[in-house]
């Protein structure tokens, strides 16, 4: 081996041994301005490939828009029968909130984002968004959307955010089923035989006796997910030798998400 | 030499940002599909070994920035897999192409295709021991294997081999663009 090499393997040994000391504080730093530096790249990346697919999407026959067209026209008029009923029952809550003097329900403060990549890697289930520090976001924030959870901030740089998904398993929910006194622990699977994703519902107990089709919400326990989030709802339910276990069908569809919340504190 | 490098440099960043808006493919169990450690590969057996050592460093460090989770354990934030994991798998896998440089000086262009495929699924049956011994540690589980883990594995690297022959006609190209030649420079060499 030739001299400049040994030099060369000297200079990657010091480099890398620099990196020894890098802690989860500096981890995070790391990837937090990496985050910041790719973000524009990612979200350009995203609107190309809106524009693609709206394109693509855009590019009909005169028949197939003709069907389309025909097919609006009796929606339309569905909408507005269902708008008009719709207001007659907005007007009768009204007046049934103000005689029962109903209390407004502690809502969240949410941060809208756009999600300008998806995850890239095989082990880890996340995904990126357009949101960051700057727009009051933090690390362990709870991501949702108007179905459900999708999963909670992990790294955020200044206008860009990685959130772990629901999916993942390392991203742990405590849970409470509807109907049941039962609690457990929700995390996504390293794998899955349909390619969508499985999420599954542990340390039950062994009586717990669920049901398909209950549903899940976050119990509030541990801090980083407010109480009452819709998670999903019961697949598929075994009992195990020491406890039971529930397959869970996600509230929110992973795969197809564009726009979630962050939610950043309550109102 | 240098220019080359610079150009390959930012090839590995700009694959990096493009994988993220590949899908994954449902035909192979959800595999995903790897640019960047083509443009890498490439790079280990078109460049000398200190300049590979170099990519390495900036291929790994990329890498672990973009998918190393830290995620709390009892409270504690816990790295899984620290920072630089990756650099000591992109130096290794690429010592192990440039250990292919001789063959792949004397036009042997399969060799970046083969090698590619074999140390893309090496790389994430690596990551998957990893991540499986890190979490067996953290959560007391055992080893842990499913049939379309292996899909997946193997299936990146199946892709990376098509896709390599693509990989190494342009950056053939780019070199030749800016001037450097890997067959010229052995025959410097020696």
């Amino acid at each position: 081996m030739r001299r400049g090499n040994f030099v060369a393997i000297g200079i990657f040994i010091l480099l890398f041994g620099g990196l020894f000391f890098v802690g989860p504080s500096g981890t995070q730093k790391i990837q937090s301005s990496f985050l910041g530096l790719i973000a524009p790249f990612l979200k350009t990346g995203s609107n190309l490939e809106k524009r693609i697919t709206a394109v693509r999407q855009g590019l009909k026959t005169l028949d197939q828009l003709e069907i389309e067209n025909r097919e609006l026209a009796i929606a339309n008029k569905e909408l507005r029968a269902t708008n008009l009923m719709l207001r007659e029952l907005e007007e009768e809550n009204r007046r049934l909130r103000k005689s029962l003097d109903y209390r407004e329900r502690a809502s969240f403060r949410l941060v809208p984002a756009r999600i300008i990549a998806r995850d890239a890697s095989t082990w880890w289930n996340t995904l990126k968004i357009d949101r960051g520090f700057e727009d009051g976001l933090d690390v362990d924030m709870p991501v949702i959307t108007e179905e459900g959870l999708v999963g909670k901030t992990i790294t955020v740089a200044r206008n860009a955010s990685t959130v772990l998904l629901i999916s993942d398993e390392m991203c742990r929910v405590a849970v409470n089923i509807e109907g049941s006194r039962d609690q457990g622990i929700v995390s996504g699977e390293r794998s899955s035989q349909t390619g969508s994703p499985v999420i599954g519902l542990r340390f039950l107990p062994k009586m717990a006796g669920l049901q398909p089709g209950q549903k899940v919400y976050s119990s509030g326990v541990g801090g980083v997910y407010p109480p009452g989030l819709l998670v999903g709802s019961v697949k598929e339910f075994k009992v195990r030798e020491l406890d039971s276990y529930a397959t869970i069908d996600p509230a929110v569809d992973l795969t197809t998400l564009e726009d979630v919340f962050v939610v950043v504190g309550k109102k | 030499m240098i220019p080359f490098f610079v150009v390959l440099l930012i090839c590995c960043f700009g694959s990096l940002v493009l994988q993220h808006f590949i899908p994954p493919l449902p035909f192979l169990e959800g595999a995903r599909v790897y640019l960047m450690p083509l443009v890498f590969f490439y790079g280990a057996l078109s460049l000398p070994f200190s300049l590979m050592l170099l990519l390495a460093f900036c291929c790994g460090l990329m890498w672990d920035a973009l998918t190393t989770l830290v995620y709390p354990v009892k409270g504690v934030p816990t790295v899984e897999l620290m920072v630089g994991f990756s650099v000591i798998l992109f130096a290794v896998l690429g010592a192990v192409m440039s250990g292919f440089r001789p063959l792949f000086q004397r036009g042997r262009w399969e060799v970046h295709c083969l090698m590619s495929g074999v140390c893309t699924a090496a790389m994430l049956l690596t990551e998957f021991v990893a991540i499986t011994v890190r979490r067996a540690a953290v959560d007391g589980g055992g080893f842990f294997w499913a049939p379309e883990i292996a899909w997946r594995i193997g299936g990146a690297g199946l892709v990376a081999m098509v896709l390599a022959p693509v990989v190494f006609f342009v950056l053939s190209f780019l070199a030749r663009l800016v001037g450097y030649d890997p067959r010229q420079m052995e025959r410097e060499e020696e």
